[in-house]
């Protein structure tokens, strides 16, 4: 068995969370290489291993790392297993960048078509950035 | 038969006076957990019970690791275990006796897996079965046929009458028995949302017949709830990928199947509005079963 089986921990995943399951486990991944809790070359369990922790399908983590694979943030070697690819690290935080910033144009267009002025938008903005604190 | 497959059922019937399964298509991938799902009376055990030769089909072939059901019954029954809420271990009185009697028929059994499924199941030998609850009961069943270690495992309804709890042990080690890739479950469940979050492949049925089989998440992504106005007077009919739901004047609530053509269908005839909506497992099943029920 691989070692990395015991170390893997990510963030808990659930039905009533935001987005379907096998997206949770990508954005938790990413999430873990991004922080830098997984470096690159780091071994992943294998997808079999990963949805046994999980309690998900076998199909639902194969899915999430098939996804993880072609955003060049892990790679698969046959029959050695999945790591973290060199660059990871930055492909993820790349791709939440990219995820936040489509949030955010979403949220600002939602916003105007309620007729909020950019001040009013900037404000509000700075609200949800205090809440978050 | 595909290598890649565990069971192949092909063009199986078996007719009843008043019930008739089939023709009936099934392909279990190795490897998968495989959901087997329908309202009560689809044909699920009925299907289940021809694969283990219990009953004799009329018509089609089942093959199982690639052997034929009936010619070579004595290797698939060897390679394959079946777990039922019918069973009954009581005559054995304890637990531990069941356990032993049960392992001398099957020469891969795994004791040192046994003795960890007793643990991550709260069983014992001493175990009285009589006085077990319902979940134990359960439990002890699918312990006997997971120490087999099969190839194939059937389970019929395995989680009913299990709390949360248990059923995320059975679940948890349905998981570890497909680890190696090489075992196969075909699990029969109305638990859909556990079916949904487990099952790798599922099959829906109705009336002894396959409505939908494929991945799980591919299915249920597939699907939408739709809702849409038409103009005044325009009818809208269930057809193509579009399966009518409810109708109040001009809003009509739809499934809508995205690899039709239904929506730019809705476009074309003057839906106005059309919105979409995720679905779950749950919704797709009881709008398909209810659907095709109404006709």
């Amino acid at each position: 068995m691989t070692p990395a089986r015991k170390n893997l921990l990510i963030g808990p995943i659930s039905a009533a969370a935001d987005g379907a399951l096998y997206q949770q486990i990508v954005d938790r991944l990413k999430r873990e290489i991004s922080e830098g809790r997984l470096k690159p070359g780091a071994a992943l369990p294998s997808f079999r291993q990963l949805a046994e922790d999980l309690l998900v399908s076998v199909i639902t983590v194969k899915r999430a790392y098939e996804e993880l694979e072609r955003g060049g943030i892990i790679f698969r070697r046959q029959g050695l297993g999945t790591f973290v690819a060199e660059h990871g690290h930055d492909r993820s935080r790349e791709a939440k960048l990219a995820a936040a910033k489509n949030l955010l144009r979403e949220g600002f267009r939602e916003a105007a078509e309620a007729g909020l002025k950019p001040s009013e938008l900037a404000e509000l903005a700075h609200e949800i950035l205090k809440g978050k604190k | 038969m595909n290598t890649n497959n565990a069971i192949e059922i092909r063009g199986l019937v078996k007719n009843y006076p008043s019930f008739t399964l089939g023709p009936l298509d099934l392909t279990v991938p190795r490897g998968a957990i495989y959901g087997l799902i329908g309202p009560n009376g689809a044909g699920k055990t009925t299907a289940i019970d021809l694969i283990f030769g219990m009953g004799r089909n009329d018509a089609g072939e089942i093959r199982v690791l690639g052997l034929d059901h009936r010619r070579d019954e004595v290797a698939v029954k060897r390679r394959a275990a079946y777990v039922s809420p019918d069973l009954n271990f009581q005559v054995w009185g304890k637990a531990g006796k069941a356990i032993r009697f049960v392992r001398g028929f099957y020469p891969d059994w795994d004791d040192a897996y046994c003795a960890t499924l007793m643990q991550a199941f709260q069983l014992s030998d001493a175990d009285k079965i009589a006085t077990l609850s319902f979940g134990a009961k359960t439990k002890l069943s699918l312990l006997l046929a997971l120490s087999r270690r099969p190839q194939v495992l059937i389970l019929d309804e395995p989680t009913t009458g299990l709390d949360a709890v248990s059923k995320q042990q059975v679940f948890g080690e349905l998981l570890k028995a497909v680890e190696d890739g090489e075992r196969t479950v075909l699990i029969s469940s109305h638990g859909l949302s556990d079916i949904e979050r487990f099952a790798d492949h599922i099959g829906m049925i109705k009336n002894g017949k396959l409505l939908l089989e494929g991945r799980t998440d591919e299915i249920v992504d597939r699907f939408r709830f739709v809702e849409f106005f038409g103009g005044n007077g325009t009818d809208f009919q269930s057809g193509d990928g579009l399966f009518i739901l409810k109708r109040t004047e001009n809003r009509w609530h739809a499934l809508l199947d995205q690899k039709s053509g239904a929506h730019d269908w809705l476009q074309s005839k003057g839906a106005k509005e059309i919105s979409l909506t995720r679905l779950t497992l749950e919704d797709l099943f009881v709008a398909l079963v209810k659907e095709r029920g109404s006709k």
